[in-house]
């Protein structure tokens, strides 16, 4: 049986390349942008559920139209086509007002299965896709790290923190993925080529903000400076490594 | 509205989670700056004397859910009973344990209720009579504190080890709470559940965790990992480049995909510091590192850092550290 398939794409700093101002302790968020790691998980998945059973992929992301690029990533990898839905900062409002915009695409084109990730890179929620889940009155399965689609029953495998859960649910549903599930691919120089002719849609939306507000994220204060020991005798090192826990009470 | 709901969460052997506790703990500090009291959520199936666990200190009240469908709570269940107990106490503030199972359900009882939540906090107080609540992000290089002006109800999710467990004996009313549950709430169907493999760890609650990474070279060099460990009484925990690699089983993966832990001690050896790693250890009292090259990133959150080779660090440690112990 075909599927349709909708997978939330995030785009968000390389976290990586994230550098904290030493003297405003603020966090440099200008880099390099990219798909957020978990979604690209969930782009996998997606694809390797429309080769076992066809059907079709929407990526599907929120933000200023510069998040362009996060989509053609996931079209580049294989996904049929995509909607941007044009808002001013995505991360300027709250995970529910944000949800509601997406649920309202998602609704739209009413897929049998909705793959979102577990947390985004940057401000790591983990959220926006249960909140889809509950605005669409669709079941919620998270975590997944195996996924098995037999008619309209999705049997899946949960990494959870006492072991493995298998669970059950009939399509619609909406999944977040586990870096559990196979590693997505690099797009290739064809399917690069290939995206560029693909179709992105782009609407606009102004979600509410207001509910919830938040200070500027700042890094702690305190910590980093710690004490190194550098080019001693490992006996030596050992030593004011053992001093240094008594003296903490640690030892 | 007034007054807070603490949810607490058993785990798969049945048991209460530590994280309840830590909860209450959290909730505590609101619940007397903002008046109204707190009561305790305890969701399951036959769970009278883990629910009972939940009378501490500064607990007025535990509802109890207690139902045979609720063996394994889909989140869709636990949505329904939290936004039911939301209803029959008047909370205006929710905190629910940031495990997996408590950060399905609270976006999803947040849009029933239509309120404001707080993702994986680290802390809380009650300022002006509403909640603000702290919580770490961009991969745990910053923190920012989170306040709902525009929502009645005020919610946040608890991150595990952060908070003291709340200790005590209470004299809380035990009431039982009849939750209306719908088809719709049992859509997701449990079918089983398989270990991790490598059985119990005490990864959760030892007082100092000793990590290794790929700088082990091999999986059978993280005998001195192992033996470190042993001589602080501790537990070894793993970077999931190791547990990728097979060398080391998943349920000692610590970090984003793994655990988080909170020792007082953590030693991370060979390890060289991914945010992804660090989120999971960052609550930790004190940090060292033992890492042969000065530039890795761990040593910017060590409080104590040796630059050389664990090869020769390592048997130096442990045999101090046994002699020091006596
Ligand atoms: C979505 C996502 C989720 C992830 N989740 C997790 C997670 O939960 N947990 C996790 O740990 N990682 C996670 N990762 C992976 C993470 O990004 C790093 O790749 C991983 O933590 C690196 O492991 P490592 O420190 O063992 O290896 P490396 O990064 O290879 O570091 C090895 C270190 O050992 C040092 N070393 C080598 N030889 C010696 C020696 N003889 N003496 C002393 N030091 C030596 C090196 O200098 C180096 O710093 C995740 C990644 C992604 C994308
Ligand atoms: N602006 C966005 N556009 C598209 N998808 C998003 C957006 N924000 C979050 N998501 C999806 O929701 C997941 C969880 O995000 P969060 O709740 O912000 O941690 C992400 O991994 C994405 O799949």
């Amino acid at each position: 049986m075909p599927l349709k398939i909708a997978v939330l794409v995030k785009q968000v700093p390389d976290m990586n390349a994230v550098k904290v101002d030493k003297a405003t302790r603020a966090p440099n968020l200008s880099g390099q942008q990219v798909a957020s790691s978990y979604d690209l998980y969930a782009v996998e998945q997606a694809l390797k559920l429309q080769e076992q059973h066809g059907g079709e992929t929407v990526a599907i992301a929120v933000g200023p139209a510069s998040v362009k690029e996060a989509l053609n990533r996931a079209l580049a990898m294989g996904i049929d086509r995509a909607i941007l839905v044009e808002t001013a900062d995505p991360n300027a409002v709250d995970t529910l007002a944000l949800a509601g915009v997406i649920a309202q695409q998602v609704g739209a084109f009413s897929p049998d299965i909705v793959l979102a990730g577990q947390t985004a890179d940057d401000y790591e929620s983990g959220q926006v896709g249960a909140q889809v889940a509950e605005l669409l009155n669709l079941p919620l399965v998270s975590n997944i790290a195996a996924l098995e689609v037999d008619g309209s029953t999705l049997r899946l495998k949960r990494d959870m923190e006492d072991g493995y859960q298998s669970v059950e649910v009939q399509t619609p549903a909406v999944l977040l993925s586990s870096t559990g599930l196979e590693e997505p691919r690099l797009p290739s120089l064809k399917g690069i080529m290939a995206a560029k002719k693909k179709t992105v849609d782009i609407v606009s939306a102004s979600p509410e903000a207001g509910r919830v507000t938040w200070s500027a994220p700042l890094a702690p204060e305190k910590g980093s400076a710690g004490i190194i020991v550098q080019d001693v005798s490992a006996a030596e090192a050992a030593q004011r490594l053992v001093e240094w826990l008594q003296s903490e009470k640690l030892l | 509205m007034a007054g807070v709901l603490v949810v607490g969460e058993i785990g798969a052997n049945g048991a209460l989670r530590h994280v309840a506790l830590e909860a209450v703990e959290a909730g505590k500090s609101v619940a007397s700056a903002m008046g109204g009291g707190l009561t305790a959520l305890v969701i399951g199936s036959n769970i009278a004397a883990e629910a009972a666990k939940m009378n501490i200190a500064g607990v007025d009240k535990i509802l109890v859910v207690d139902d045979p469908r609720l063996a394994s709570p889909s989140a869709e269940a636990a949505t329904t009973a939290i936004v039911a107990a939301v209803k029959a106490s008047g909370a205006s503030v929710v905190l629910i344990p940031g495990t997996t199972a408590g950060r399905d359900s609270a976006p999803r009882a947040a849009a029933r209720l239509n309120a404001g939540l707080a993702a994986d906090c680290v802390a809380v107080a009650a300022e002006n009579g509403a909640l603000v609540a702290t919580r770490t992000v961009l991969g745990g290089r910053a923190q920012t504190e989170i306040r709902m002006p525009g929502s009645s109800i005020q919610m946040a999710t608890i991150r595990p080890g952060a908070f003291a467990k709340a200790e005590g004996a209470g004299s809380a009313s035990t009431e039982s709470l009849a939750v209306d549950f719908g088809t719709e709430d049992f859509r997701v169907v449990v079918t089983g559940m398989t270990s991790k493999g490598g059985g119990a760890s005490n990864l959760d609650s030892a007082p100092v965790v000793v990590a290794g990474g790929r700088g082990l070279k091999e999986p059978a060099n993280f005998a001195l990992v192992e033996d470190l460990a042993a001589a602080f009484g501790g537990a070894v925990g793993a970077t999931r480049a190791v547990v990728d690699a097979g060398w080391r089983d998943h349920h000692e993966q610590i970090g984003q995909t793994g655990r988080t832990v909170a020792p007082g001690l953590y030693i991370a050896v060979g390890v060289s510091g991914a945010v992804q790693h660090n989120v999971g250890m960052q609550g930790s009292g004190a940090i060292v590192a033992i890492n042969r090259d000065p530039d890795a990133p761990i040593f910017k959150i060590a409080q104590f850092g040796i630059v050389g080779d664990l090869f020769d660090v390592l048997p130096a440690l442990t045999q101090q550290v046994k002699a020091a112990r006596g």
